[in-house]
């Protein structure tokens, strides 16, 4: 008899000996799940839990044998009768709410989880569940405060902390959670997940070269998996100096090592599968199109503000739109809006990639536009698997070229994607003939001030742009500015300056370039209204560099504020020079620092001509391609019939 | 083994419901209330709990069972009083919500809510002169509760006093922009006395001051529209869509201004609300607009009714009954007019003359109808529709042998051939396009003639009245 077989025999034995011992059942239950005698394992499980009731660790291992044997219905019917039976029996509870989450009930394990937490508010585990939950839900706040609360009962888990710090980044208090990162990793140099979040949370409070360093470290400690090659694609940006060869060698790395082993598929194929000849159903250029929506953004977000005119501007009859997205929760008014033109919306909360490649085949999608990219709801494994015959991408971290040998188009504009950068990037370029996205400015924008240097008698420049952007060499050359517009002002805004120590640290790197403390004024986060607001104060914004803005140009241009510019190479360098150009206003692109630096100081010194220009900007703007939404529909949808034409023909 | 004990004391359970109900999680609520239920005696607060968690949970009978259980054991608390006569009030109850709001008033005559509650009923009872008094002193203990002012404006209004009605929404109104629901309302009412300069002057300070929703951009583009403002309407309807993309009304709107991918029909919501809100001016304003298709259609049908008398006869969009009135002294069969705005159809049943009135979209209850008429009419309501093939297909199957569908449109003039949704959200169509849709549908043309359909800003429309006979009957 093995040794696996006398612990069975000898748990079994005990059982008989002394069946009202729980340990005992306990024990044997452990064991039988272990060698997979899921029934057994459920009746062992069911005994001790019989005989302690309250016992939790027992509750949720009975839920796993549940899972395993694909039994959790029936697992959720006793656990509501022993619910209702006991409604002080914090275990029950908890394992319901287990079970319906593994059902995808996720609203009603919220509550489940809730209803623990609130009978039992000194156990750890119930608090942790929740703020799973309610994270997931987009409840942020309370998602922290249970975390919190968690983390308080067993400051020494490393789950529950690092749970807490992903909440906060989600919530950009980015400072906040880097603290409490390094604290997990001065315990421990060996977790691949807080060393790749920490790269995150670095990256995002300006301090890049250390994130690079972080998410290398990473890649070092386990160079096989995904997540930190994921994480140097995030961060790499950001870098000072980052060529768009880099960036795609990076992307490529990653990409190489989705697991597409696991699941057999069109995967591996590098071209559109009718190219491989497999039937493409019911293929013609004029037919209608289903055109799959891949992102965990559909909702107030760069991704939102920058994609939903241009998908309502599709005529639906030709267009057919399948949004496979989350629930954005609460109303969101650009989440509706998608949901409105969707004919189908397919939450992928609980899908697994496979599974997700599944339902988009199954459901017979034509175009899949991914638009998440390498980020946090990352899905890039699932286009691995091709969700589509054919896989274009869009906005949402839209940095640079996602490496994905099936990613097979990459939308662009002649100004992000010019001929001559086509070798930088491993999809083909389908450019737009006016600008790569079509923004929608929010109904409850503010009125357009009139120039504030008028009444102040000095220039302001502005930057709303998030900390990961500004380097310490945008800092030289923003000092560099303000040297020679001496009684210049610069106003930063953004969320990590709500974090002091944050601040304190920006405010010395200028101090450092010899900038006086108060011509900086650095401002923390606000609502989008009050955000936009704060342009009234902003005479010119200079724009940050490698990574340029994005929305925050198009909302600047639409608060009456033009922005200086710094084209680089690539995609993410080159997001505003396409803004810029896009609304006429090519005249303030520069492609080095000294023209960009000589730029500024030029147009700070037309102080009639800015006045004027401020006062025709929204206009100018609303007139322009990058508001026009039924113009860039035409452009989206003739776009997406090239690449249909192209699959089908190849 | 890890054993949890439930630890929370009786105090914070309760607390946690109440900010669950609040908070509208009801699935976390119903099991922490039985839970403290077990172990909290049965007390007026708890009773409340139980009600309010009742009715969130869709089972007002059950929140009226415990509030009655509650009053009866504890009939001097206000607050059971006040939340009974809220419920029967949400039902429909107004005489029990009043007397059990008058209740918690005697109970505590210096309760706001009480106060709003009994006025509120009073309302509902059509007594508005004790609903003022009630209001009046409720909105000026609390001036800054927007549901208190509007519900004065109501009794206000309902006294007679229109425009102390609107002074007393504006009061409540700020630069700030105050509440938005008090905005909309003094939007709304603005909109309703025809005072549409004043609602775009209301609605652009709520814009102003941030203050805003889909319904304060739908009203001003309302206004703006009204004053002919077309192009700032059209700018307003597509601002009030981004707020609100599931108002199909507005998304015409937004389709019809060109900013949208035009849609092949306007949708019944579209024209439910369109008619809904109209139905009550619409035969005074169409007079004024020297709406002729009445006068068209009955020459027409005089022609088809002299060769066949007593044949059924089938309106479609029929509205008010225009064209009903217009054919009632002919010798026709039974009418049977059919409508998707209820408000409208009443309107026609008021008129007495049709057999059947029908509240349906027109081309949802052609397919499901197996009869046949003689002689089938749609006046005015073809121009709802773009593409004509699959409406033209249902009334051919509708059609008998011998009969005669009789039909007006607007002239698409651009141009260009095919159909196009205008800015009224109402669509044009060409003669060629028509010819075509006519001929795939199995329809023969009979007649096709040039007919002003009515005026607008002084302008004839130009249109086509449209005889179409089945096919077969022709060759």
């Amino acid at each position: 008899m093995n040794a696996i077989a006398m612990s069975r025999h000898g748990a079994l034995r005990r059982c008989g000996v002394a069946p009202a011992d729980p340990a005992a059942w306990n024990r044997l239950g452990r064991i039988l799940l272990a060698s997979e005698e899921l029934c057994l394992a459920g009746a062992a499980f069911a005994e001790a839990s019989a005989l302690v009731p309250q016992a939790l660790d027992i509750a949720l291992l009975a839920v796993e044998v549940a899972t395993t044997a694909g039994t959790l219905p029936d697992t959720l019917v006793r656990l509501a009768d022993r619910c209702a039976a006991d409604p002080f029996n914090v275990a029950a509870h908890t394992a319901r709410g287990v079970v319906l989450q593994r059902l995808g009930r996720h609203d009603e394990a919220l509550d489940a989880f809730e209803v623990a937490s609130a009978l039992a508010p000194d156990a750890p585990l119930p608090a942790r569940l929740l703020g799973g939950v309610m994270a997931r839900s987009n409840r942020l706040r309370e998602a922290e405060a249970a975390l919190r609360h968690a983390h308080g009962l067993e400051p020494d888990n490393a789950d529950i902390a690092n749970d807490l710090a992903t909440v906060l980044m989600r919530m950009h208090r980015h400072a906040e959670a880097r603290a409490i990162l390094l604290r997990l990793l001065e315990r421990s140099r060996e977790s691949v997940t807080v060393l790749c979040n920490l790269a995150t949370a670095t990256t995002c409070v300006g301090l890049q070269e250390e994130a690079v360093a972080l998410a290398e470290e990473a890649i070092r400690l386990d160079p096989d998996a995904v997540l930190p090659w994921r994480t140097l694609c995030s961060s790499l940006p950001y870098l000072d100096g980052a060529s768009g060869e880099r960036l795609l060698a990076a992307a490529r790395g990653c990409a190489e090592r989705l697991p597409r082993a696991l699941h057999p598929s069109w995967s591996g194929l590098t071209r559109p599968p009718r190219a491989n000849g497999m039937k493409v159903v019911g293929s013609s250029p004029t037919m209608t199109l289903k055109i799959g929506l891949l992102s965990g953004s559909l909702r107030s977000h760069p991704v939102g503000w920058l994609t939903v005119a241009g998908f309502e501007a599709l005529d639906p009859d030709e267009f057919r739109l399948i949004c496979f997205g989350r629930d954005a929760g609460g109303g969101d008014p650009i989440a509706a809006r998608f949901r409105a033109i969707a004919r189908q919306w397919i939450d992928t909360d609980g899908l697994s990639d496979a599974a997700l490649a599944a339902r988009a085949r199954e459901i017979g999608v034509d175009i899949l536009i991914d638009l998440g990219g390498y980020g946090d709801s990352s899905r890039m494994l699932a286009c691995a698997y091709r969700m589509a015959p054919v896989q274009i991408k869009w906005v949402g971290m839209q940095n640079h070229s996602t490496g994905l040998a099936e990613m097979d188009f990459f939308i662009g504009d002649r100004w992000e994607t010019p001929p001559e950068f086509a070798h930088l990037y491993s999809e083909r370029l389908l450019c737009l003939p006016d600008g790569y996205v079509c923004y929608s400015p929010p109904p409850y924008a503010p009125d357009v001030a009139p120039l504030p240097a008028l009444s102040n008698g000095f220039i302001t420049f502005g930057c709303f742009n998030n900390l990961a952007k500004i380097t310490l060499r945008v800092i030289q050359v923003w000092a560099d500015i303000l040297h020679r517009i001496p009684d210049a002002r610069l106003v930063l805004k953004t969320h990590q300056f709500s974090d002091a120590d944050t601040a304190a640290r920006v405010r010395g790197r200028f101090a450092a370039a010899g900038i006086d403390p108060e011509r900086i004024a650095l401002r923390g986060s606000s609502r989008h209204r009050d955000f936009m607001a704060e342009y009234n104060d902003i005479d010119i914004a200079l724009d940050p560099f490698p990574y340029s803005s994005g929305l925050t140009t198009c909302e600047a241009l639409w608060m009456g504020v033009p922005t200086v510019v710094y084209a680089g190479e690539i995609f993410a360098a080159r997001h505003s020079l396409s803004h810029m150009c896009n609304a006429g206003l090519a005249d303030w692109v520069a492609y080095d620092t000294e023209t960009y630096t000589a730029l500024a100081v030029a147009k700070a010194s037309g102080m009639a001509a800015l006045a004027a220009l401020r006062a025709r900007l929204r206009a100018q703007v609303k007139a322009s391609p990058l508001t026009d939404a039924p113009r860039f529909g035409t452009n989206l949808a003739a776009a997406l019939r090239f690449a249909w034409k192209a699959c089908i023909s190849a | 083994m890890e054993v949890v004990h439930a630890t929370a004391t009786p105090l914070a359970l309760v607390q946690r419901v109440s900010a669950l109900i609040d908070a509208g999680r009801a699935g976390a609520a119903g099991p922490l209330l039985a839970a403290a239920r077990q172990i909290v005696a049965p007390s007026p607060e708890l009773s409340l709990l139980a009600a309010r968690l009742a009715e969130s949970q869709g089972d007002p009978g059950l929140a009226r069972a415990e509030l009655d259980v509650a009053i009866e054991a504890a009939p001097d608390h206000a607050g059971l009083w006040k939340q009974r006569a809220a419920l029967c009030q949400r039902l429909g109850d107004f005489d029990r919500a009043a007397r059990d709001a008058a209740e918690a008033v005697c109970l505590d005559p210096a309760d706001p809510d009480a106060k709003a509650l009994l006025g509120s009923a009073m309302l509902s009872l059509g007594r508005p002169a004790e609903a003022w008094a009630c209001l009046a002193e409720a909105c000026a203990a609390v001036p800054t509760n927007a549901a208190f002012r509007e519900a004065l404006a109501i009794a206000t209004e309902a006294n007679g006093d229109p425009e102390a009605a609107l002074g007393t929404l504006m009061e409540g109104l700020s630069p700030k922009g105050g509440a938005l629901n008090l905005r909309n309302a003094a939007i709304l009412f603005c909109i309703r006395h025809r005072a549409f300069q004043k609602a775009v002057a209301l609605a652009e300070d709520g814009r102003i001051a941030g203050t805003v929703d889909a319904c304060l951009f739908g009203l001003k583009g309302h206004a703006q529209s009204s004053l002919g403002l077309h192009t700032e309407a059209a700018d307003s309807y597509a601002e009030a869509l981004k707020l609100g993309p599931d108002d199909p009304y507005v998304r015409h709107l937004v389709q019809a201004s060109g900013l949208l991918p035009g849609a092949k029909r306007a949708p019944p919501d579209y024209l439910r609300t369109v008619f809904d809100g109209y139905a009550d001016r619409f035969d005074s304003h169409l007079i004024a607009l020297g709406y002729q298709i009445p006068g068209a259609i009955r020459r027409i049908a005089m022609a088809y009714l002299d060769r066949h008398p007593g044949r059924p006869v089938l309106d479609l969009g029929c509205g008010t009954g225009l064209v009903g009135v217009a054919i009632g002294d002919l010798p026709v069969g039974p009418l049977t007019g059919v409508d998707v705005s209820a408000r409208m159809l009443a309107e026609a049943g008021a008129k007495g003359i049709y057999a059947t009135l029908e509240e349906a979209d027109v081309q949802d209850w052609l397919d499901a109808e197996n009869s046949q008429w003689g002689l089938i009419l749609a006046g005015d309501v073809v121009c709802y529709f773009g593409a004509l093939e699959a409406l033209l297909r249902s009334v051919r199957e509708r059609l008998a042998g011998d009969g005669w569908f009789v039909f007006s449109v607007e002239e698409h003039v651009d141009g260009e051939s095919g159909w196009a949704l205008l800015r009224q959200g109402r669509y044009a169509h060409s003669r060629d396009y028509l010819e075509d849709a006519l001929g795939a549908a199995g329809f023969a043309v009979h007649a096709l003639r040039p007919q002003v359909i009515r005026h607008e800003a002084g302008a004839p429309v130009p249109g086509f009245l449209i005889v179409a006979e089945p096919a077969a009957l022709v060759n």
